[in-house]
């Protein structure tokens, strides 16, 4: 494939925006696990905003699905998607799509995202986060998903872009320059996983900051902030995206970039192993405010 | 050129059935060998199975310890891998699982366990519904009673079993709990689940009751249920237990057979 004759990563013009139905944030938030549900409410700390796994929600009248309904009603919300499953070649799962249709309508979130990956194929699920190949007849592929999901959710969606551990052979573009083609192409903004960025920059050997210099400013609308590990497998050092860490003093400083490059986005720390006390992911939260507040004064 | 489907073909042959022939060639190596870059992929896939089943039988892993656990979820997911991409669904099969495993041994309580746990799963998962309102039964005539049908409570489940699984369950709560000696034949369990104001409530039934609901549950006519459930307790009072569960919101829209109405 020739990436000059299918990507367009250069783009004067901004895509479709749709406003979200919600005030956006300006401070940092964190990822709201149901470990705690009940201390937010009881004690309602001030953390601007929250996100969910939409899954963990499904079922109109389930039990969680009524705590969080209480919890909306004293914080901004958005729903963050890890099993639609976009990038694979199995039918979409209109049940699937049809309950977080449903979780949009009555919770009115600010951001509604998903993966750029792949989690299943022929009807089992690794509930993984699989990378695609960065080919033509993937982007159109996933340019037709993400269309068919915000035609039915009637609005714009963002895409993050996930941890990986391997390339593939085939011919194919750099994962910016995909991304970049399926925001032109679809009109989805990007939820840019500053974290993630690190990790695949670092397993395979690419410049971040071109990655941050090649994709639409408009367009990146959410960072996610999160911990990683290194692994040793033999002589070999690979990064694994745990989020069962504080955010790496490397990570912080891509966010320093990122933020440069798009200016001050709502960011999101998100914590999913090993899962902390509130108190930690709330200053963990009040870091990321500092850091950007930090860049803001030396700016003006 | 490997067409997009054949790709992800190869490599869900490498993650679910150990096959890994077919993707090797198209992974970059970039100094590892491509196995260990695919192995990072079965770990993910291994672990996230656990921990996902592990969230739903935390009884269960609590009684047969971890590592032993961590055997039962590799067992059970190369039989049973993930059909959704909702977590919460994996654990259905796993009290079945365990029967076929452990039917006939000195564990085979453990499937009973799991199945409270998946019930109380289901009845927090369950949809919302109007429980009965007895009034309602003074519009149907006395003689089509038997002939009633009702509607089961969605977020109602009912467990039976020959061993005391209700206290198993109690006592294997916490971490922190002490341990406590539960003779296995200290008596049998039947168990409604249902979804209180706050949280899954589990209760005790006598054995009539649990006949009862049980047939209702599928779809029986009252009269059929109130059979089996005199079968099951020869003092069985059908006026009395379905007070009960009125008062426990288990039952809800009534109907009659068209036979009963012709």
């Amino acid at each position: 494939m020739s990436a000059g004759t299918v990507l367009a990563p250069h783009l004067s013009h901004p895509t479709r925006e749709r406003p979200p139905t919600a005030r956006k944030p300006r401070r940092a938030g964190i990822g709201l696990r149901a470990q705690h549900h009940l201390q937010l409410l009881e004690k309602r700390p001030p953390v601007e905003w929250l996100e969910v796994h939409s899954e963990n929600y499904f079922g109109r009248d389930s039990a969680h699905r009524r705590v969080l309904e209480k919890i909306r009603a004293h914080y901004s919300l958005s729903l963050h998607g890890v099993g639609l499953s976009l990038g694979s070649t199995d039918p979409l799962r209109l049940e699937h799509l049809g309950e977080l249709a449903e979780l949009v309508r009555e919770l009115e979130p600010t951001f509604v995202s998903e993966h750029l990956s792949w989690s299943c194929i022929d009807g089992r699920f690794t509930n993984d986060l699989l990378p695609l190949p960065y080919t033509e007849e993937a982007l159109q592929h996933m340019v037709a998903r993400v269309g068919q999901v915000q035609e039915f959710l009637k609005r714009q969606i963002l895409i993050e872009n996930v941890s990986s551990y391997l390339r593939y052979t085939c011919p194919q573009v750099p994962e910016w320059e995909f991304l970049a083609a399926l925001v032109h192409y679809s009109g989805c903004g990007i939820l840019l996983d500053v974290n993630n960025l690190y990790v695949s920059a670092m397993n395979h050997g690419f410049d971040a900051c071109t990655y941050l210099a090649r994709i639409q400013v408009s367009a990146v609308q959410e960072f996610h902030l999160a911990g990683h590990v290194s692994n040793r497998i033999g002589q070999h050092l690979i990064r694994i995206d745990s989020h069962g860490a504080h955010v790496s003093e490397a990570v912080w400083n891509l966010y320093r970039a990122a933020i440069r490059q798009f200016g001050a986005r709502p960011a999101l720390i998100e914590w999913d192993t090993a899962i902390p006390p509130l108190e930690v992911l709330i200053a963990e939260a009040e870091k990321a405010d500092r850091v950007a507040e930090g860049l803001h004064a030396v700016a003006a | 050129m490997l067409s997009l489907r054949e790709l992800q073909r190869h490599f869900g042959a490498a993650l679910f059935d150990s096959a890994p022939e077919a993707i090797m060639p198209w992974i970059c190596g970039d100094g590892l060998d491509v196995e260990s870059r695919l192995l990072i992929y079965r770990n993910n896939l291994r672990q996230g199975f656990l921990k996902a089943l592990a969230l739903e039988f935390p009884v269960i892993q609590r009684l047969v310890g971890k590592d032993y656990f961590h055997q039962l979820a590799l067992a059970f997911q190369a039989n049973h891998p993930s059909r959704s991409g909702n977590l919460h669904h994996i654990g259905q099969q796993f009290p079945q699982f365990l029967v076929t495993l452990l039917g006939g041994t000195r564990y085979n309580y453990l499937s009973d366990v799991a199945a409270l746990e998946w019930a109380y799963l289901v009845s927090m998962g369950g949809a919302e519904a109007t429980p009965l309102d007895p009034s309602v039964l003074l519009k149907f005539s006395p003689d089509t009673f038997s002939e009633l049908r009702f509607t089961f409570h969605p977020a109602c489940q009912l467990v039976r079993s020959a061993y005391p699984v209700l206290r198993i369950w109690q006592v294997n709560q916490s971490e922190a709990a002490e341990a406590e000696i539960i003779d296995l034949d200290s008596g049998s369990d039947q168990i409604l689940v249902r979804r209180g104001a706050d949280e899954v409530e589990l209760h005790r039934i006598p054995r009539g009751d649990f006949a009862l609901l049980t047939a209702l549950a599928n779809e029986a006519t009252l009269g059929a249920a109130f059979d089996a459930a005199c079968g099951a307790d020869p003092r069985f009072n059908v006026g009395e237990a379905l007070c009960r569960a009125v008062g426990l919101g288990v039952l809800t829209q009534p109907r009659v057979s068209q036979r009963a109405l012709s």
